[in-house]
C-alpha cells in the first residue's frame, strides 16, 4: 500500500470503531426511548418498528404509581439542597481561593475526603438518628443528607472559577472604593455567576440521581423518582414499558442539564485534579 | 494632592525579604519611577503603598496622615494594573464610573465627570461596549480614565504599558507622560524598563534585592551611576565592565593592556565601565587599543562592534555607515570624562 | 470588618455543614462499631462489646470474606476495562472534527443518567426471553441463546461488570481527552520531526505525560468501584445468591435490612481504610504543583 491508502485504510478503520463505540453507547438508552413508547404487547417483543404509544407515560402518574409525587419530591429535594449549597460553598470557596487561612490544606483535603467516603458509613448513624427525632421519610432529612454529597463537589468547583478570576480585578475595586463586601456582591459574584450556575446545575444533578440515601431512609411520603421504579412490578414480573417511560422521566431532564454544562464536568468530578 | 513618605519600610514572607528597611520621600506632584528587575521589590513597594500588601515593619505616610492601618479604599489612590484590572460585567462607563459609584458621588456628579476623563483619553466613542470588546490600548485607556475620573491623592501605577505591543507603547508612554504634567498629581511608576524610567520620571529609584540602589533625576542614574548594579542596569547596550588594577596611576586590564586615558590611584583590583557610545572606533593603530571584531551588527540607526579584548567582550557604538567583517580588526579610543570605577567587591563606584 | 476575621467567617458554614453530614457520621459510625447496635433493641441495651464485631466479620461470617473478593474482583475488573479502554477511545476521538466533537458531546450521556436506572435497563436487556443484548449475544453466539444471564453466577457477575463500564468509560474518556489536549503540541511535532511515529510516539511521548492524569483516573475509578451499590442493588440485587455481593450491598443488607447496625458499622469502617489511602493518593495529585 501507499503511504495515501494507507492513511486512508487507518481512517477508515478509526471510524468505524468510532461509529461502533458510539452505538454501544447509545443502544442501551434507544432501547429505553423505543419500550417507553411501546405498548404493554408489543414491549415483550423484539419488535423495531411498531405503534408508538403515549399510553405509558399517562399510566405511570395514575394510581397505583403516583410517579407525579416522586417527581415532586426529586425536584423538590434537588433543589432545595442546591439553594442550601451553593451559597454556603461561595461563601467558602471565596475563602479558600483569596486568602491563606491556618489548616487551610487540612480543612480542603478533609472535604474531598469525604466525597470518597462510601455513603453506606454514613448512612447507618443519621438512619439511627432520623428514626430517633421522626426524620425518617421526609424530604427535609433527604436534603440534609445530601448536602453530604454535593457540599464537597460545590466547594471544590467553585474555587475553581473563583480562581479563575484575576487578583487585578477584586484589587482594583478595593483602590477604587470597595469594602471586601463590596467586592464580593460587585465584583466576585457577577464574575462568578456563570460558574455559579454551573456548580448548581451539577450539585442538582447529583441530588437528582442520588439513590442509596432515598432507599434507606425513605419508605412512602418522601420517595424520589429512582426509588421509584421498584414500584412497576407486578406478579407476572417488571413492567418494562412503564419502568422504561418512568427512565425517560428520569434521565431526560438529566440529560439536558447535563449537556449545558458537559465543558464543566470533568473538572467538577475530578474536583480540581484534572483541568 | 500630598507628598508620600516611607519609614524604613520592610516586606518579609517567612525567611525571604522582599523590601528591606527602604525610606523614600516623594514630593508632592512628583512623578516617580521605581525600576528594577522582576523580583527586585518595586512592585511590593507600591503594593504596600495601595494597602493591598501589608508591610512587615515601617511606616507609610500619605499627606498628613499615616495610613499603615487604613484599607486600600480610605487611602484615597487610584491605581493601574499591569492586567488593567477592568470590571469585564461592566460597560466601559460603568466601570470608569465605579470609583465614584463605590464612595456614594451624587448621581447627577458621575455622567459628566465620566466624559471628562473619557474625553481625556479619547474613549468617549467607546463607553457602552465591554472590555472585552476593546483592543489592548484600549482597554489600558479605560484603566487610566478609571484612575483619572475621581482626583486622588496619589497615582499608583504598576508596569502599566508592558502588555502593549511595542509600537503602541512608544505612543502611549507619550501621552502618559503629558497627562501627568497636566494633571499635577503625585505618581509612583513600576517598570522594568528603563526607557520608560527615562523618559517619564522626574526621579528614578533603582532598586535590587528589596533595596533602592540610587535615587536621582534620570540624568543623575545614567551619567553619575552609585555602584555597578545600576550601571550594568541603565543603558541599552549595557555598560561595558571591564576588570583590572589601578598601577602607577593608570588602569591595567587583566590581559596586561595599559589604558593610559584612564588615571586614579593605584588599587589592586578594579571595574572599568565605559558605555558603548563612549568608545571611538578607529582603523587600527589610532586608537588606544587595537581589538578583533567578534560580531559586527547593524542595527540601521548605528552599527554595534562587539569585539575580544583578551578575555572579555566589549561592546562599541560605530557609524551607521560603518562596515567592518567578523576578525576584521579595529581600534577603539576611550572618551576620559566618561569613564567610571568600581570597588569589584562592594560594587561601589571610585570617584578619583 | 478586617479580613482576617471575615475569612474565617466565610469558611465556618460550610466547614460546619461538612462537619455535621460527613465528619460526624464518619465518627458516630465508628462508635456504633464497637456497640452490639440492634435496631430492635432499646438504647439502654446497646452496650459496649469491644472489637466483637470486627473479629465476628473476620473469624465467623464467610459472607463477609465473600463480599470482600467480590468487590476486589469487581474492582479489578471494572478498573481495569474502563482505564484500558477509556484510553483507547479518547485517543480515538482525540484528534477532533465533525464526528469525533459530536460523538465527545454524546460522551456526557451515560454518566448522567442515574446508576439506578444504569442497573435497571441492562436488567431490561438482559432478559432471557426479550432482552437486547441477550438476542444479540444469541445471534453471534449461539451458546448464549435463551440463556439466563442473571441466574448465572459468573454471568451475572459479567452484567454487573459490564453495566458498570458502559456507565463510566464514556466520562473517563472526556477526562482523558482534557488530558491528552493539555499536552503540549510542540512536544508531540518535536517528536515527529524528530522521527517518532505511531506507536513509539504513544508510548515514549504521549503516555509519559498523560500518566498523572491516567493516575487520576485510576484512582477515581477505583474509589467508586469499591463503594458500588446503585447499579447492583437494581441489577442482580447481589445474586444469585450472594454472588454479586459488594461490600456495600453487604453493608445495606446486614445494617438495615437484618437491624445489625453495629456490625454493619464495623464492616463499613473496614472499608473506609482503603478509601483513605486512596484519597491520600489522590489529594497530591489535586495539590500538585504546576
Amino acid at each position: 500500500m501507499t503511504g495515501k491508502q494507507k492513511k486512508a485504510f487507518w481512517n477508515a478503520v478509526q471510524t468505524g470503531l468510532i461509529v461502533m463505540a458510539t452505538l454501544i453507547m447509545l443502544v442501551p438508552i434507544a432501547w429505553i426511548f423505543m419500550a417507553a413508547f411501546k405498548s404493554h404487547v408489543d414491549v415483550y417483543q423484539l419488535k423495531l418498528f411498531f405503534r408508538p404509544t403515549l399510553e405509558n407515560f399517562a399510566l405511570v402518574f395514575r394510581e397505583p404509581y403516583n410517579l407525579g409525587e416522586k417527581l415532586w419530591n426529586s425536584t423538590l429535594v434537588a433543589l432545595a439542597t442546591v439553594v442550601i449549597a451553593i451559597p454556603i460553598a461561595t461563601m467558602a470557596a471565596y475563602s479558600f481561593s483569596r486568602f491563606r487561612l491556618r489548616g487551610e490544606t487540612v480543612m480542603l483535603v478533609t472535604i474531598l475526603a469525604t466525597q470518597f467516603v462510601p455513603a453506606v458509613v454514613i448512612i447507618l448513624p443519621f438512619f439511627v438518628m432520623f428514626r430517633d427525632v421522626g426524620l425518617l421519610d421526609t424530604r427535609l432529612g433527604l436534603i440534609l443528607v445530601n448536602l453530604a454529597i454535593v457540599m464537597p463537589f460545590a466547594i471544590w468547583m467553585i474555587k475553581g472559577f473563583i480562581d479563575g478570576i484575576p487578583l487585578d480585578t477584586e484589587e482594583a475595586a478595593m483602590v477604587d472604593g470597595s469594602s471586601r463586601l463590596q467586592v464580593i456582591r460587585n465584583i466576585v459574584l457577577p464574575m462568578a455567576a456563570p460558574g455559579l450556575l454551573t456548580a448548581g446545575i451539577f450539585c442538582f444533578i447529583l441530588a437528582w440521581n442520588e439513590f442509596l440515601f432515598a432507599l434507606i431512609l425513605t419508605s412512602k411520603d418522601a420517595v424520589t423518582l429512582p426509588i421509584g421504579l421498584a414500584l412497576f412490578k407486578a406478579e407476572e414480573g417488571d413492567l418494562w414499558n412503564l419502568l422504561s417511560a418512568a427512565g425517560i422521566i428520569i434521565m431526560l431532564p438529566m440529560f439536558i442539564l447535563a449537556l449545558m454544562i458537559r465543558k464543566f464536568f470533568v473538572q467538577g468530578m475530578t474536583m480540581g485534579a484534572v483541568r | 494632592m500630598a507628598e508620600v513618605v516611607l519609614k524604613n519600610l520592610t516586606k518579609r514572607w517567612g525567611g525571604f525579604v522582599g523590601v528591606d528597611n527602604q525610606s523614600l520621600h516623594i514630593a508632592d506632584k512628583e512623578f516617580l519611577v521605581l525600576l528594577g528587575p522582576s523580583g527586585c521589590g518595586k512592585t511590593t513597594t507600591m503594593r504596600m503603598i495601595a494597602g493591598l500588601e501589608e508591610p512587615s515593619s515601617g511606616e507609610i505616610w500619605i499627606g498628613e496622615r499615616m495610613v499603615n492601618d487604613d484599607l486600600p479604599k480610605d487611602r484615597d489612590v487610584a491605581m493601574v494594573f499591569q492586567n488593567y484590572g477592568l470590571y469585564p460585567h461592566m460597560s466601559v462607563f460603568d466601570n470608569i464610573a465605579y470609583p465614584l459609584k463605590v464612595r456614594g458621588t451624587p448621581k447627577a456628579d458621575i455622567a459628566p465627570r465620566v466624559r471628562a476623563a473619557a474625553e481625556k483619553v479619547e474613549l468617549t466613542h467607546l463607553l457602552d461596549r465591554r472590555p472585552k470588546a476593546l483592543s489592548g490600548g484600549q482597554r489600558q485607556r479605560v484603566a487610566l480614565a478609571r484612575a483619572i475620573v475621581r482626583t486622588p491623592q496619589v497615582f499608583l501605577m504598576d508596569e502599566p504599558l508592558s502588555n502593549l505591543d511595542a509600537k503602541l507603547r512608544v505612543s502611549m508612554r507619550a501621552e502618559l507622560k503629558h497627562l501627568s504634567r497636566e494633571l499635577q498629581i503625585t505618581t509612583i511608576y513600576v517598570t522594568h524598563d528603563q526607557i520608560e524610567a527615562m523618559t517619564l520620571a522626574d526621579r528614578v529609584a533603582v532598586m535590587n534585592h528589596g533595596v533602592i540602589q540610587q535615587l536621582g533625576t534620570p540624568d543623575e542614574i545614567y551619567n553619575d551611576p552609585a555602584n555597578l548594579f545600576v550601571a550594568g542596569f541603565i543603558g541599552s547596550p549595557a555598560m561595558n565592565l571591564i576588570d583590572g588594577s589601578i598601577r602607577e596611576g593608570h588602569f591595567v586590564t587583566t590581559g596586561g593592556t595599559r589604558l593610559t586615558a584612564v588615571r586614579a590611584a593605584d588599587r589592586a583590583r578594579v571595574v572599568l565601565g565605559v558605555r558603548a557610545d563612549d568608545l571611538r572606533v578607529s582603523e587600527p593603530g589610532e586608537g588606544d587599543i587595537d581589538v578583533p571584531i567578534y560580531a559586527f551588527e547593524n542595527t540601521g540607526e548605528a552599527t554595534l562592534l562587539t569585539v575580544q579584548w583578551g578575555q572579555q567582550r566589549v561592546i562599541a557604538r560605530g557609524d551607521r555607515h560603518l562596515r567592518k567583517e567578523q576578525n576584521d580588526i579595529v581600534g577603539l579610543s576611550l572618551n576620559p570624562d566618561h569613564l567610571y570605577l568600581f570597588d569589584p567587591d562592594t560594587g561601589r563606584r571610585l570617584t578619583a | 470588618m478586617r479580613d482576617n476575621t471575615l475569612k474565617y467567617l466565610l469558611v465556618l458554614p460550610a466547614v460546619l455543614l461538612v462537619f455535621a453530614t460527613a465528619i460526624w457520621p464518619l465518627v458516630e459510625s465508628l462508635r456504633l462499631s464497637f456497640t452490639v447496635g440492634r435496631l430492635n433493641r432499646p438504647p439502654s441495651l446497646q452496650q459496649y462489646i469491644g472489637f466483637e464485631n470486627y473479629t465476628w466479620a473476620f473469624l465467623e461470617e464467610p459472607a463477609f470474606w465473600n463480599s470482600v473478593w467480590v468487590t476486589l474482583a469487581y474492582t479489578a475488573v471494572t478498573v481495569s476495562l474502563t482505564t484500558v479502554l477509556a484510553l483507547g477511545l479518547a485517543l480515538l476521538l482525540a484528534p477532533g472534527g465533525r464526528l469525533r466533537s459530536g460523538v465527545q458531546t454524546l460522551l456526557i450521556l451515560p454518566f448522567a443518567m442515574s446508576p439506578a436506572l444504569i442497573g435497571v435497563s441492562f436488567r431490561f436487556m438482559f432478559n432471557p426471553e426479550f432482552g437486547l443484548f441477550d438476542a444479540f449475544f444469541g445471534f453471534f453466539m449461539p451458546v448464549f441463546a435463551g440463556v439466563s444471564w442473571l441466574a448465572d453466577p459468573v454471568l451475572a457477575f459479567a452484567v454487573c461488570v459490564m453495566a458498570d463500564i458502559w456507565g463510566w468509560i464514556p466520562f473517563l474518556t472526556l477526562v482523558l481527552i482534557g488530558g491528552l489536549s493539555s499536552i503540549p503540541r510542540e512536544t508531540i511535532e518535536a517528536a515527529q520531526v524528530d522521527g517518532a511515529g505511531g506507536w513509539r510516539l504513544f508510548r515514549d511521548v504521549t503516555l509519559p505525560q498523560l500518566a498523572p492524569v491516567l493516575a487520576v483516573v485510576v484512582i477515581l475509578k477505583s474509589i467508586f468501584s469499591l463503594k458500588t451499590f446503585d447499579q447492583v442493588f437494581m441489577l442482580t440485587n447481589g445474586g444469585p445468591g450472594t454472588a454479586t455481593q459488594t461490600l456495600s450491598h453487604y453493608i445495606y443488607f446486614n445494617g438495615l435490612k437484618y437491624g445489625q447496625i453495629g456490625y454493619a458499622a464495623s464492616v463499613a469502617w473496614l472499608m473506609v481504610i482503603p478509601m483513605i489511602f486512596l484519597t491520600y493518593a489522590y489529594a497530591k495529585f489535586v495539590f500538585r504543583k504546576d
